[in-house]
């Protein structure tokens, strides 16, 4: 009997605390630490980080952690991630410059992997205590929107605004607002191999200029398979598919299909047209041709860069204009005879080309990616917010903008940017052909869509991963016809929108 | 009646000084548990009591709501919710007894020899495991390369199968992933097994050689139930890692073809971070944890019918 | 030992032919399984190049130290990375083995009330993944306790693992009851029975939990990322991941790196090596 009384006493004691434990949080970890630092004007959540952050390092003592003055500087953090090859170095000089001109701000930089930042921003946005500025791509903003935690730069940013492209900013726009500042407008297009394009009678440079029709690539990438025997020693055409990148492959191509967007001008959900039949029918043919691998679908990457620089394909995709340089650095390698170059590999002069038109008009996918401005905080501090506009822009804008911009390959998308880019010494041996292709093709980028609503977006979105990202991937292995793909969207779509929210034709 | 006297005086004697000992254990096993138990609640049970609160509310870090059954609902409404369920256990179905099979044969095989070639076997099986993640993820897509010049598929070619599309065509991609998933956990199973097969007293041998006992007749009847509690605790680790499993299916195939490789895992972090439905994914991580649950309260109901030395 | 049957000297071939078939399938198996690590070695060799990604080739091409060195000057903190993951690693590996196998030999041999209640506890608590319970923990650590970029915060949450008793609880259920009793008829008290009966005919599973914890400790990649921002704070798996680039990656660096952090556990593994081989039996306790 005493034994039972102890035990159920003990179970008792543990809900209690367990009970406490939660109440203490449930509440919200934010207000705990509200109470913390309310007699700083600081921004509670980057004082805390910093008297921890003291706490913590073992070389400190703890006299040096001593309360701080009324002076202290305001915190603003970062978490970015490598943007361009050199960016994670340089980004330390940048904020070390800019704590130096600013004397009441000091940026605190967390510096991971994309997809390591992305895993990091997303727990501490959802533990309510986000960085103050974050690089993400201008597609994901509807989520983090959705939970109230955007800064809108509108209320801190006026003149700076206006340095941006109007057309850029806007992918980092909704309704009313400005959520973010754009870092670069990259244009996600295909490439090709210079040599190969000219043995299969391409006219690349027409290509470059004027683009081409699917029926043109088709020809053009059945000309560029090379087989002996039976195997196939050099494919048309290559794209990265395996696992998630199967995602870029449908929506570059799904814009050329005169469906730039999941939702036409009226807001309906535009992928139910039978546009997109013809379009699922149009990519299959070409791995049926024998233009593309039957195995595309566990293509990844790394696999089909290796193949371009191996000479196993013609053309490869998604392309990016920075190739240019990986190609052109392996085939310095190759000339100088060293053994660090890729294993059989040949010279490769990258070549980029336009994704064909299927329908409609050239659709370029351009990749918005800059920096947003996040709060953890219902009442957040308008003074630390205008410091963290500040930096945001500083971030964006300038010499840095030029400087990521050119490792990219690519035209700043700000004025202050270009001023600034004009002045660097221009990139050794740049294919000048492929520059003023990637600048025709970035006037060329889809339009915005601010107006489509955060949530109609947030449903897009899952259909996309859920519906049209499965079926795609078994649609490129041959397993789902292209019917069956698109009464699985029409389907999805209409349970989603329901069917007057979607386009018939 | 002074017999019985006696008698009840000297069983309440007994009974007084087992009740001392019963009280000094007790005393002993709640302060061998404290620090477990503490450290268990703090960084454990809070974060699951919390995330069955959260399964009710449509959560928003800034103010949550409270929405009832709802992300219930909607995840039995969910068609993909069941796929991954029905993924998940074809893969930890197939993977976990095969994984302890052959770790629990390769470990019985290093047994008849000298210690240093044990300790050459034991390090060979165990130490790749170091080599996790990076090294590991390059090879496996080196092997599972779907052209004519992968590993797997210049092996099978070998035998005059053709060009298999290994992570990418619904018919392989699963067991892809199965097998592996077998190669990743052999390491860790087999130490364990062989500390459970050193542990065992020779006795236990000599004794079946006087019965005349064949070779499998003692990994049989002595060999396999001794290590009974190792088999126990493996299959339900496994079983448990198994329903949970996440990594492999995230980086190889994102899930793919067709949904072919989603597993509850993933599907509950897309909720999670995806889409940033917290509410959902916790009530989804629950109802996984229920269904985990089931399995291996079933597991330990089998064992529990045989004896336990 | 026992299990095997031992051949007398005329038929000692027997034993020869019996052997050298159980090596060759071992052997292939080992092939399969050191295959990783070989590659992570011959890799580390390459120049650290960023153009090429990944390299597909069985047999080295160029040999150089570089991608050592790059490693190492890639961030003045790398060599203190290593030494945050060895005091993380190893703490964390102590309390481990001490409190998990206390708590283990409380749920395997000793009756309380609540015993079931417990460890029924501990198993459902495995059982809930991780992705969501996450974000709670980090609120707990980060939010309300203020621990960000700590030891404490590396170290708390893994101070007893649930696996770790179960595991030591499933093995401590095998030993004997009656060597246990008989202690304490003797008049040994909990604490001695567990130091001087318990511990010694355990040291197999126990050095096996202190190699996989440490391992498993020295790999952990994203919790220590989550709760370190300064870079002082970060431990060596964080590190290498900062190899890691958006469309290439350095790859040579990133295995010389894999390769440096695997060395500490290749010579853990053979220092506990004694344990892991040494049978103890509780007929080798009486002896």
């Amino acid at each position: 009997m005493k034994r039972k009384i102890l035990a159920l006493l003990l179970s008792a004691a543990m809900a209690a605390t367990v009970l406490a434990g939660c109440g203490g949080s449930g509440s919200g970890g934010a207000e705990t630490a509200k109470t913390n630092t309310s007699d700083t004007n600081t921004s509670n959540a980057d004082a805390s980080d910093k008297e921890t952050e003291e706490a913590g390092n073992a070389d400190s003592s703890k006299e040096d952690a001593a309360p701080a003055p009324s002076g202290e500087k305001d915190v603003v953090t970062a978490l970015l991630p490598p943007v361009s090859a050199t960016y994670q170095d340089k980004v330390v000089e940048y904020i070390e410059e800019f704590n130096a001109a600013n004397a009441d701000i000091e940026i605190e930089l967390t510096t991971a992997s994309w997809e390591d930042m992305t895993q990091k921003l997303d727990i501490q946005v959802n533990a309510g205590s986000p960085p103050d500025i974050a690089f993400v791509g201008s597609d994901g903003i509807s989520k983090y929107l959705d939970l109230g935690m955007l800064v809108n730069l509108n209320d801190y940013l006026t003149d700076e605004l206006s340095d941006f492209d109007d057309a850029v900013l806007n992918y980092f726009r909704n309704g009313d607002g400005t959520y973010g500042l754009p870092a670069y407008c990259e244009v996600q297009c295909i490439g090709g191999n210079k040599e190969k394009l000219e043995a299969a009678g391409i006219d690349w440079e027409g290509v470059q200029k004027n683009g081409w029709t699917y029926d043109e690539f088709r020809e053009a990438i059945k000309k560029g398979v090379v087989s002996d025997g039976g195997s196939t020693s050099c494919y048309g055409f290559v794209f990265a598919c395996a696992g998630v990148t199967a995602k870029d492959y449908f929506s570059i191509f799904v814009k050329n299909a005169d469906m730039p967007a999941a939702f036409d001008q009226d807001l309906k959900y535009a992928y139910t047209s039978k546009k997109m039949l013809a379009f699922l029918e149009d990519l299959r043919a070409l791995i049926d041709d024998g233009s593309m691998p039957k195995e595309l679908s566990s293509v990844d990457a790394g696999k089909r860069w290796n193949m371009m620089l191996t000479g196993q394909t013609m053309i490869t995709g998604k392309g990016l204009s920075s190739f240019e340089r990986s190609a052109y650095n392996n085939n310095k390698l190759l000339a100088e005879g060293s053994a660090d170059a890729v294993e059989n590999s040949i010279p490769v002069e990258y070549i980029v080309l336009p994704v064909p038109v299927f329908e409609g008009e050239q659709h370029a996918q351009g990749a918005v990616d800059g920096y947003i401005c996040l709060t953890g905080e219902k009442n957040p501090d308008a003074a630390h917010l205008q410091n963290v506009a500040k930096v945001a822009y500083y971030l964006a804008s300038g010499e840095r903008a030029a400087n990521t911009c050119q490792e990219l390959y690519l035209s700043p998308v700000c004025d202050s940017g270009r001023e600034e880019y004009a002045k660097l010494d221009p990139i050794a041996d740049k294919n000048e052909a492929n520059t003023a292709c990637v600048e025709n093709l970035t006037t060329q980028v889809a339009q915005a869509r601010p107006d489509i609503p955060a949530e109609l977006s947030a449903k897009a979105i899952k259909i996309e991963d859920e519906v049209i990202v499965p079926k795609f991937q078994g649609l490129l292995s041959g397993e789902v016809s292209p019917e069956e793909m698109y009464q699985a969207i029409v389907d999805a779509g209409h349970e989603a929108f329901g069917e007057d929210g979607c386009v018939a034709d | 009646m002074a017999a019985f006297f006696y008698k009840d005086r000297g069983n309440n004697i007994m009974d007084n000084t087992r009740k001392k000992k019963m009280k000094k254990e007790t005393f002993w096993a709640y302060a061998f548990i404290l620090i477990p138990l503490c450290t268990f609640m703090v960084f454990t049970i809070y974060p699951v009591v919390s995330s069955i609160i959260t399964s009710f509310q449509d959560y928003k870090p800034l103010g949550s709501e409270w929405v009832g059954f709802a992300n219930y609902i909607s995840t039995f409404k969910s068609s993909l919710f069941y796929k991954a369920l029905k993924n998940t256990a074809v893969y930890t179905v197939i993977t976990v007894p095969i994984a302890i099979l052959m770790s629990f044969i390769v470990s019985v095989m290093i047994l008849p020899f000298r210690k240093g070639i044990q300790s050459f076997f034991k390090g060979a099986f165990y130490l790749p495991a170091i080599a996790s993640g990076v090294a590991m993820s390059f090879v496996w897509k080196w092997i599972y390369d779907p052209l004519p010049s992968g590993l797997l598929n210049s092996v099978v070619r070998f035998f005059g199968i053709e060009n298999q599309n290994w992570l990418g065509s619904s018919k392989t991609a699963m067991a892809s992933l199965i097998i592996m998933a077998v190669f990743a956990g052999l390491g860790q199973n087999i130490i364990i097994y062989i500390a459970a097969l050193l542990g065992i007293d020779p006795t236990y041998y000599e004794a079946a050689d006087i019965d005349g006992s064949t070779f499998l007749q003692k990994v049989r009847y002595v060999v396999w139930p001794l290590v009974k509690p190792t088999t126990i605790f493996l299959a339900i680790t496994s079983v448990i890692n198994g329903f949970q499993s996440f990594q492999t299916a995230y980086l190889m195939t994102g899930g793919g073809p067709d949904n072919a490789t989603t597993m509850a895992g993933l599907l509950i972090f897309n909720r999670a971070f995806k889409y940033f439905e917290y509410g959902e994914a916790c009530a989804q991580a629950l109802l996984l944890a229920v269904i985990i649950a089931i399995f291996a309260v079933f597991q330990f109901k089998l064992s529990a019918n045989d004896v336990e030395y | 030992m026992g299990l095997f049957r031992r051949y007398g000297e005329k038929e000692k071939y027997k034993e020869i032919i019996r052997n050298v078939i159980l090596a060759a399938v071992l052997i292939c198996l080992a092939v399969i399984t050191l295959f990783p690590i070989y590659y992570m070695i011959i890799s580390s060799f390459g120049a650290p190049t960023e153009a090429g990604g990944a390299s597909y080739s069985l047999i080295p091409k160029s040999f150089s130290l570089d991608s050592y060195k790059f490693f190492f000057d890639y961030s003045e903190y790398s060599l203190r990375w290593i030494l945050n993951s060895m005091l993380v690693a190893g703490v964390v590996t102590l309390c481990n083995v001490i409190f998990a196998s206390l708590a283990g030999y409380a749920f395997a041999k000793l009756r309380f009330p609540g015993c079931k209640f417990f460890f029924f506890l501990l198993l459902v608590a495995m059982m809930i993944p991780y992705q969501v319970t996450q974000v709670p923990l980090y609120i707990l650590v980060v939010n309300v306790l203020k621990l960000q970029d700590t030891y404490v915060a590396l170290i708390a949450p893994t101070l007893v693992t649930c696996y770790n008793v179960f595991l030591a609880k499933q093995f401590f259920t095998s030993l004997p009851t009656s060597v246990i009793e008989s202690a304490k008829i003797e008049g040994c008290s909990q604490p001695l029975i567990v130091w001087k009966i318990v511990m010694p005919l355990s040291k197999t599973i126990l050095a096996v939990m202190a190699i996989t914890t440490f391992l498993g400790e020295w790999n952990t990649f994203f919790w220590p990322f989550l709760v370190c921002n300064s870079e002082k704070m970060q431990t060596i798996q964080v590190g290498l991941k900062n190899f890691s680039f958006a469309n290439t990656t350095y790859f040579a660096p990133m295995m010389a790196g894999a390769t440096i952090s695997a060395l500490p556990m290749f010579i853990l593994f053979f220092s506990l090596q004694r344990y892991f081989l040494e049978g103890v039996t509780v007929g080798a306790v009486k002896g």
